[in-house]
């Protein structure tokens, strides 16, 4: 019972804070937990090297309320990361991507399971140490000597003089009796205090200011505007050592980057001698009114057209064709007086057009709009305009157009 | 390790030491773990209604006159399911002798027991390699020479798939899985009988090895079975997804398997809730991992949406398949997840009953979606543009017949390799640790 270099005694008149017991195993402490739960004392706790399988029993600790605040917090961060994506998605900045609809719920999964893993992770870790009242900067404990064995090869249980059912005598007495290696008295500690130290609780304020700084410049760059050269994170990936459309290029003596076709020659499969189809000209060179006979109308061609037009027309168009697409609508609401509103494939001199012109004008732009003979094939430009002829006689149908059996449901 | 074998040779860890045969062993905590009395009634009931049923499906397939369609899909949906549990177990025991795995040397035997029905279900596949032989194309298109040549696709791979080559790798991997699933047991049985210093060390080194080859074989067997069926389609991560529901199922046979046993008095003290509670973790975890590897394997596709992989799919959301995939989605993941999260649910042994036959349901249904939509593949492709498609699920009586033969049969092996034996190896020098196991 020895108390040298106890630097707590050196201040005198420290009141007792508890009565620690040492064991050498940690059977005999799985044996003393047992008495001193079964003796009813409440602020007490035991400290080992490792954890002990059955000490929670033997100490009568309730099953911990841990789960579920993580289970709620797992769940908290699932509707988060689903909730987020959706508000990006569909309600701030509704943008297609790879042709799938706005609202893409398999594209979400991956990041509402990295929000749930993260937010349960994180609230394990906070609701522990919470939990457990802890950081504890300083306890009495750290003074004695002897109890830094217990992160080697020493158990020891600490009952806390606060304790209601805590005696002097009777408490010495109960822990006697578990034959403790070494059993000691525990003073106050007056010389540390339990604070936590102003230089931590600095550096966690520069770090919560420091961590707020991205988030600060990046909304700062929505707003205003810069002269300076965009930043290269990756100058390599941006700046690749190959000719760009337009380049000069020192290999070829007039220093054109762009080569074109070889004279005299035509690569495989770029033929297109027939003029109706890959041009939309009749022989003479009138445009053709009429559908080449490699694209006949049917059901499947229309589907075909409706699926095309709502991917490269619509944005633009509008998915009925009255120039109201999704660009116009974020263009309009910019505001800024450049806009050319889409047309209106609705007009009759877009009617009466022939079938041709517009399939050149879709292969090779118009006035605002671009080219698309690059991005769309030659079929699917044909069932393009298949199903715009349907969507031009849509809205300029007489009632002879119904179907007989169907013409009822008019009235 | 040292250690542990050390032990195993003190004289108080040795119940069976001067006892004439293996079996009807008693433990020093009195536990009986002898399959005496047990094995021989269950191989006789199961085996009989394994081979009646077996026989009534052959007579429905052939009768069926449809070349044998019906019954080759059938067959080999139920045949999945139960090369799934034998593998599973292969894995599971490999994989306990890999880690040194203490806790779970009490249920080791009865994982040993169902993969050591190897040869059994190498016999069981003949159903599906004789018509093969025989020049039957229902269930692979690649085994129809005159389509092979047809298609630039198929032509291609005709190097790997091919039937010679098949057939060769089915021989293969079947001898691989019996001699190490028969190896384990028997090793396991003989170390009852007369315990060898060293042994446990030995297994881990010879678990290593096997371990690789289990899952290059496991995974081309996937592959081969299953994936071949649409010769057109691939997805580099099919076998694992395979794997994953053999893993799950195969932990829901063993506490399934444990639990029965414990209601005839076997294993009644030695199987604690500790070990139910770990195997419950195990299926819990690989139901988690199923849908990791399911959703994974879906969303590459369904993102990258390039025709030859996102066909798969499609025709698997095709009319009354879509349902069966959010049943899925439903049935073999979020269900159970939320079910079986709770610690307390895995501890009760009702609870755990209910939720491991569930699983065990949805792993069939899982290969039921992985194989049958083929066949509506095939009809789509044939048919002309336009015209409409029954896309009905193709419930059949030969699904259940099969089902009820070979999952009979697969208990019937198991009791077969129980007789004389015990249940529990009883002179493993871990098996006081794993007795005196305990989980929070």
């Amino acid at each position: 019972m020895s108390t040298d270099n106890d630097k707590a005694n050196d201040t005198g008149s420290a009141p007792l804070h508890g009565l620690l017991a040492e064991y050498d195993n940690p059977t005999a402490l799985v044996r003393a937990a047992e008495k001193v739960r079964d003796a009813q004392y409440e602020h007490w706790d035991t400290y080992t090297p490792f954890p002990i399988h059955g000490m929670d029993p033997a100490m009568g600790i309730k099953p911990t309320v841990l789960p579920w605040i993580v289970f709620w917090a797992g769940l908290t961060g699932c509707v988060v990361g689903v909730g987020f994506q959706y508000w990006t998605s569909v309600i701030d900045y509704p943008w297609v991507i790879s042709g799938k609809p706005f609202w893409s719920i398999a594209a979400n999964v991956p990041i509402a399971f990295e929000t749930t893993v993260l937010f349960s992770a994180l609230t394990t870790l906070g609701a522990m140490l919470a939990l457990n009242g802890l950081p504890h900067p300083s306890h009495p404990l750290d003074l004695k000597r002897r109890f830094a064995k217990v992160t080697d090869d020493r158990f020891f249980l600490l009952i806390e003089a606060r304790d209601k059912k805590f005696d002097a005598t009777d408490t010495r007495a109960l822990l006697e009796s578990t034959h403790p290696a070494v059993l000691d008295d525990v003073a106050e500690d007056r010389v540390t205090s339990d604070k936590l130290p102003t230089v931590i609780l600095g550096a966690l304020a520069v770090l919560t200011t420091l961590a707020i700084l991205p988030f600060a410049l990046a909304y700062k760059a929505r707003v205003s505007k810069s002269d300076q050269p965009r930043i290269h994170l990756v100058p390599n990936m941006d700046n690749q050592p190959h000719i760009k459309a337009q380049q000069e290029s020192p290999i070829f003596a007039d220093l054109r980057g762009m080569r074109g076709d070889v004279p005299g020659t035509v690569a495989q499969g770029n033929l297109q001698e027939d003029d109706h189809l890959y041009r939309g000209k009749l022989e003479g060179g009138a445009w053709a009114r009429t559908f080449p006979k490699e694209i006949a109308p049917s059901e499947q061609n229309m589907k075909r057209g409706e699926r095309e037009f709502g991917i490269f027309c619509a944005p633009c168009h509008g998915l009925s064709g009255h120039g109201d697409g999704m660009i116009h609508e974020r263009a309009a609401a910019l505001g800024q007086g450049t806009w050319v509103q889409p047309t209106n494939l609705h007009q009759d001199y877009l009617r009466q057009q022939p079938v041709g012109e517009l399939y050149n004008s879709i292969t090779h732009g118009v006035r605002n709009m671009p080219g698309y003979g690059h991005q769309v094939s030659v079929e699917d430009r044909w069932n393009i305009i298949l199903y715009m002829r349907a969507l031009q006689r849509s809205t300029a149908a007489a009632p002879t157009d119904v179907p007989e059996s169907e013409r009822g449901a008019l009235k | 390790m040292a250690n542990t074998d050390k032990a195993g040779k003190s004289p108080k860890q040795q119940p069976a030491q001067g006892s004439t045969s293996a079996a009807g062993v008693t433990l020093p905590n009195g536990d009986n773990v002898s399959s005496e009395g047990l094995a021989d009634n269950v191989f006789k009931i199961a085996g009989a209604v394994g081979v009646v049923a077996l026989l009534a499906s052959l007579g429905l397939g052939v009768s069926a006159g449809d070349d044998l369609a019906q019954f080759s899909f059938s067959y080999l949906v139920a045949y999945a399911f139960v090369l799934a549990l034998g593998l599973g177990c292969l894995f599971w025991v490999t994989l306990q002798h890999l880690v040194n795995a203490h806790w779970s040397v009490v249920v080791r035997r009865l994982g040993e027991l169902f993969a050591a029905n190897m040869p059994l279900l190498a016999l069981l596949s003949l159903p599906i390699l004789i018509p093969i032989v025989m020049g039957n194309h229902a269930l692979y298109v690649w085994t129809d020479h005159a389509k092979v040549e047809a298609s630039h696709l198929l032509h291609g791979k005709a190097g790997y798939l091919n039937v010679g080559f098949f057939l060769g790798r089915m021989v293969f991997y079947f001898v691989f899985w019996s001699a190490l699933s028969r190896f384990w047991l028997k090793r396991s049985v003989a170390q009852d009988l007369k315990p060898e210093a060293g042994v446990t060390r030995r297994w881990q080194g010879i678990a290593a090895p096997s371990m690789i080859l289990v899952a290059l074989t496991l995974t081309f067997s996937a592959i081969d079975l299953l994936m071949s069926l649409d010769a057109a389609w691939f997805s580099t991560m099919f076998g694992v997804y395979f794997f994953s529901g053999a893993f799950m199922s195969a932990n829901c046979l063993l506490a399934l398997a444990a639990m029965w046993l414990q209601g005839r008095g076997r294993l009644v003290k030695s199987v604690s809730v500790h070990h139910l509670h770990d195997l419950g973790k195990m299926t819990f975890g690989f139901v988690v991992f199923w849908a990791y590897i399911a959703f994974s394997q879906f969303m590459l596709i369904w993102y990258a949406n390039i025709p030859e992989e996102t066909a798969w799919y499609k025709v698997r959301f095709e009319g009354d398949w879509k349902y069966v995939a959010i049943f899925l989605l439903v049935g073999h993941f979020i269900v159970p997840f939320l079910g079986m999260m709770s610690k307390h649910v895995k501890r009760r042994r009702g609870a755990l009953t209910a939720w491991t036959l569930w699983l065990l349901i949805m792993q069939y249904v899982d290969l039921y979606y992985l194989v049958q939509p083929t066949r509506l593949a095939r009809v789509l492709e044939e048919a002309p543009a336009g015209e409409a498609v029954n896309a009905t699920l193709p419930f059949h009586l030969l699904d259940l017949t099969c089902l009820l033969a070979l999952v009979a049969l697969f208990i019937a092996g198991a009791a077969f390799n129980a007789r004389k034996k015990n249940l529990v190896p009883v002179n493993d020098p871990r098996l006081e640790k794993s007795l005196a196991f305990t989980n929070l």
